[in-house]
């Protein structure tokens, strides 16, 4: 992963629930098209016509950290991404029990917790995503385009009034 | 957990005897008949008779993910149900999207067989190799929302995926629909109605196991590479922002906007049909995609004003403002989103809903039907409430008129006879869907030899317009010049239909939407081999691949031949090979009965079968290796 802080931005509004980024993640790290085995989750909220893409979003107070009981569960800093060192795992779904968006599982037939991990700074997730639901930068760059999309919408209806 | 794509299996489910047992398909079989479409035609010919009841429990129904279904072969995740139509007693093929084909292949299934008929109402619950039939008789009469609701908290898990008959499928109308999930429906010649008549209310489905291909980075990089030039493409564009009826302005400007049972092409406010208005006025809130789509055509709805309740629903398409908005003399987008939602509800094709009510008004107005007759509806073109009334009592059979519609076109003009067959739009008992094809002559030929009836959904020959360079090199590719790149020419139409109908049918075996083959071009018989080979890891090229389309097309045609269809069923709706267009760019065009007949003549030669009949030589089903299955059936000349 090059230096600096990779960020993946979900923007639900735009996600088709087409989950591309499922068989892109399996694919990418398990060799195989399986939404179980995907890191990143796309849930349909039928009854109101939402899709909403769940991910590890690699909280600054993450609560799988301190949850796992053999630290398994850690943060690079040099990145900083949460990650999980799968020959240290145990499976015992303490992280899973943390996690307050259930961005991290243990399917069945899998020994280890799996949780996102950038993929090294090009997630595949993101790479294979058309819609424009998911997209990766530098942290903080996602707010720094919302802010220039906002300041340009506001100028224009200051031109026009 | 996971297995190759190469290796197939078959779920039979025995509902008379409630039991069910696995079948693996040979390779040699998968790569004949491609998969999918293909492995069901065969499987309806050999486990099926010649007139079979098309409602008892002989009638065999085959649902199949297609065969790269599951992968990330971009648009991949549709699949099919076969079984014999009851509307038509003929073949019945109907191809549906959402994410039911894919769940199933991660269950470990590419087909479940249905025979029989339970004695009283079950639904089938697939939980990977768990496979288990279950009483259905607290969901029976629910609609097919609160089915899909009910099934996800009975089964404790939102992520299932639901098939699910609405009251129209319980209650044997000919037009009833499966619907999937939320967004998608399997829709024509009443395959809702063959489910009901097995007490089959739905099919419940969570897959968590995966698929590998056999040279797996090969085979995600070159799909990758479709997926982003299909999402590149100016067609998909267009469907994204606006869906499927994001083309009624063109279709207006072309003068092929269908209204008023056909009896205009143009109708006064079409704007208010268009996807362009469903977004501009805020009719729209959120798009949706099948498994594994990167165009996302489908729309979820909802209506602003409180005329009629808020209502949010999915849809609707193109298909449907058309025939039961102009069809019908509606253009009222708040009361179209109502009665697509009542459809999607009680489980009923709008293709075929709309056109019996759009018959049915026309008569009315003709005054061969009046308020005694219509159980006190006043049908008049654009009563948008008769219209509801109607499309709840025919779910229901309420009555003797809906009663009478409930069985679909055909057999209602029979029935209220004087000269109502003019204006009944159906061929082989099938209403034909909203598009004109008095002025497209690929059209008309390929909407006449359809197995299933009049419609576009068994092959498409969109590129005969020319309306870009990619189909106008198509039209080079099959027929030698870009200049039959021409919907009125009548040359070269039997290979232009054709060579659709291969595609078409290949397009579909592989699990693919037909937007990607023959409306865009992103995915084609090149790269669709080269997929099939790198998946299943065997040598495939582009000339086997259309020959297994040709194979579909042709057993399909042999099972209609076996239940006594010929040459003569291949027709249009009277309307359609009888009365000009009336107005606009196409005025005056027809595709008459003689023209018909020579286009015919010209394709029966071309797929080497016999002219007088449309029965396939035996010479023809040797080269094409089905003498096996349907060689019964063949021609002896």
């Amino acid at each position: 992963m090059e230096a600096g802080i990779i960020n993946l931005t979900i923007d639900a509004a735009k996600c088709t629930a087409c989950r591309a980024c499922e068989l892109a993640c399996s694919f990418a790290k398990e060799g195989v098209y399986s939404p179980t085995l995907s890191r990143i989750h796309v849930v349909q909220v039928h009854s109101a016509g939402v899709n909403v893409p769940i991910v590890c979003v690699n909280c600054a107070a993450a609560p799988c950290i301190p949850a796992c009981p053999v630290g398994a569960v850690y943060r690079d800093l040099r990145v900083p991404v949460v990650r999980i060192k799968e020959d240290e795992c145990i499976g015992c779904g303490a992280c899973i029990t943390a996690c307050p968006f259930g961005a991290v599982d243990r399917p069945l037939g899998k020994d280890v917790a799996l949780m996102c991990d950038l993929c090294e700074g090009e997630p595949a997730c993101a790479v294979d995503c058309v819609y424009g639901a998911l997209t990766f930068d530098r942290a903080y760059r996602a707010a720094d385009v919302k802010r220039w999309a906002v300041a340009k919408a506001t100028a224009a209806r200051v031109r026009e009034s | 957990m996971s297995r190759p794509i190469s290796q197939q299996r078959i779920l039979n489910v025995d509902l008379t005897r409630r039991k069910t047992w696995v079948e693996p398909v040979p390779e040699a079989e998968l790569v004949k008949y491609l998969g999918g479409r293909g492995i069901a035609a065969k499987l309806l010919y050999e486990r099926t008779v010649a007139g079979v009841d098309p409602l008892g429990p002989d009638n065999v129904m085959i649902f199949a993910s297609g065969t790269l279904t599951g992968t990330n072969a971009p648009s991949s995740g549709r699949s099919s149900v076969t079984c014999k139509s009851p509307a038509t007693g003929l073949y019945l093929k109907v191809s549906v999207g959402g994410h039911v084909g894919a769940e199933l292949r991660y269950a470990g299934w590419d087909y479940v067989v249905l025979s029989g008929a339970a004695s009283s109402p079950v639904y089938l619950w697939i939980d990977d190799d768990h496979v288990e039939i279950r009483d259905a008789r607290h969901l029976w009469g629910r609609g097919t929302r609160e089915t899909d609701d009910l099934l996800k908290t009975e089964l404790g898990d939102e992520a299932i995926r639901t098939a699910v008959i609405g009251p129209a499928g319980e209650n044997g109308v000919l037009f009833s629909c499966i619907m999937y999930t939320r967004y998608n429906s399997a829709s024509r010649g009443g395959v809702g109605a063959v489910m009901g008549s097995k007490n089959l209310k739905a099919i419940a489905v969570r897959g968590r196991g995966g698929l590998t291909c056999a040279h797996g980075e090969e085979f995600y990089r070159l799909a990758r590479q479709m997926r982003h030039s299909l999402a590149a493409d100016s067609g998909s564009e267009s469907l994204y922002k606006w869906g499927t009826s994001g083309s009624i302005p063109g279709l207006d400007e072309m003068g092929m906007l269908a209204s008023y049972n056909f009896s205009q092409v143009a109708i006064g406010h079409s704007e208010r049909l268009s996807g362009q208005h469903l977004l501009d006025r805020g009719y729209l809130i959120g798009r949706e995609s099948c498994f594994g789509c990167s165009t996302a055509c489908h729309r979820y709805v909802h209506t602003l004003s409180d005329e009629w309740g808020h209502v949010q629903d999915a849809g609707p398409e193109l298909e449907t403002v058309l025939s039961l908005g102009a069809e019908c003399g509606i253009t009222d987008t708040e009361a179209l989103l109502v009665a697509n939602r009542l459809c999607n509800d009680l489980g009923m094709d709008t293709i075929s809903a709309g056109h019996v009510i759009s018959w049915a008004m026309e008569t009315y107005e003709r005054e061969f039907l009046s308020r005694e007759t219509t159980d006190g509806l006043d049908l008049r073109f654009g009563n948008v409430e008769a219209q509801h009334a109607l499309l709840r009592r025919i779910a229901y059979r309420e009555g003797a008129f809906a009663d009478l519609l409930a069985q679909g076109t055909r057999h209602a003009a029979e029935e209220v006879g004087h000269d109502s067959w003019k204006w009944a739009i159906q061929a082989k008992g099938l209403e034909q869907s909203a598009v004109d094809t008095r002025a497209a002559k690929s059209y008309a030929l390929a909407f006449a030899v359809n197995p299933r009836g009049p419609d576009h959904l068994m092959t498409e020959t969109f590129a005969e317009f020319g309306f870009t360079q990619e189909s106008r090199d198509v039209i080079r590719q099959i027929t030698g010049d870009e200049k039959y790149a021409n919907p009125t020419l009548t040359e070269k139409r039997a290979e232009i239909v054709r060579w659709h109908e291969d595609v078409y049918a290949a397009t579909e075996a592989l699990g693919f939407c037909v937007f990607t083959s023959t409306a865009a071009f992103a995915v084609n018989p090149h790269n669709m081999a080269q997929l099939f080979s790198l998946g299943l890891g065997v040598p495939f090229d582009e000339q086997q691949l259309m020959l297994g389309g040709r194979r579909m097309v042709t057993v399909e045609r042999c099972f209609n031949v076996r239940e006594g269809a010929r040459r003569r069923d291949d027709v249009l709706p009277p309307r359609m090979m009888n009365e000009k267009v009336p107005t606009g760019a196409n005025a005056g065009m027809i595709t008459d009965r003689a023209m018909l007949d020579r286009l015919l003549d010209q394709y029966y030669a071309l797929h080497g079968w016999d002219v007088a009949t449309a029965v396939p030589l035996r010479s023809t089903l040797k080269l094409l290796g089905l003498e096996d299955v349907c060689g019964d059936v063949a021609h002896e000349g």
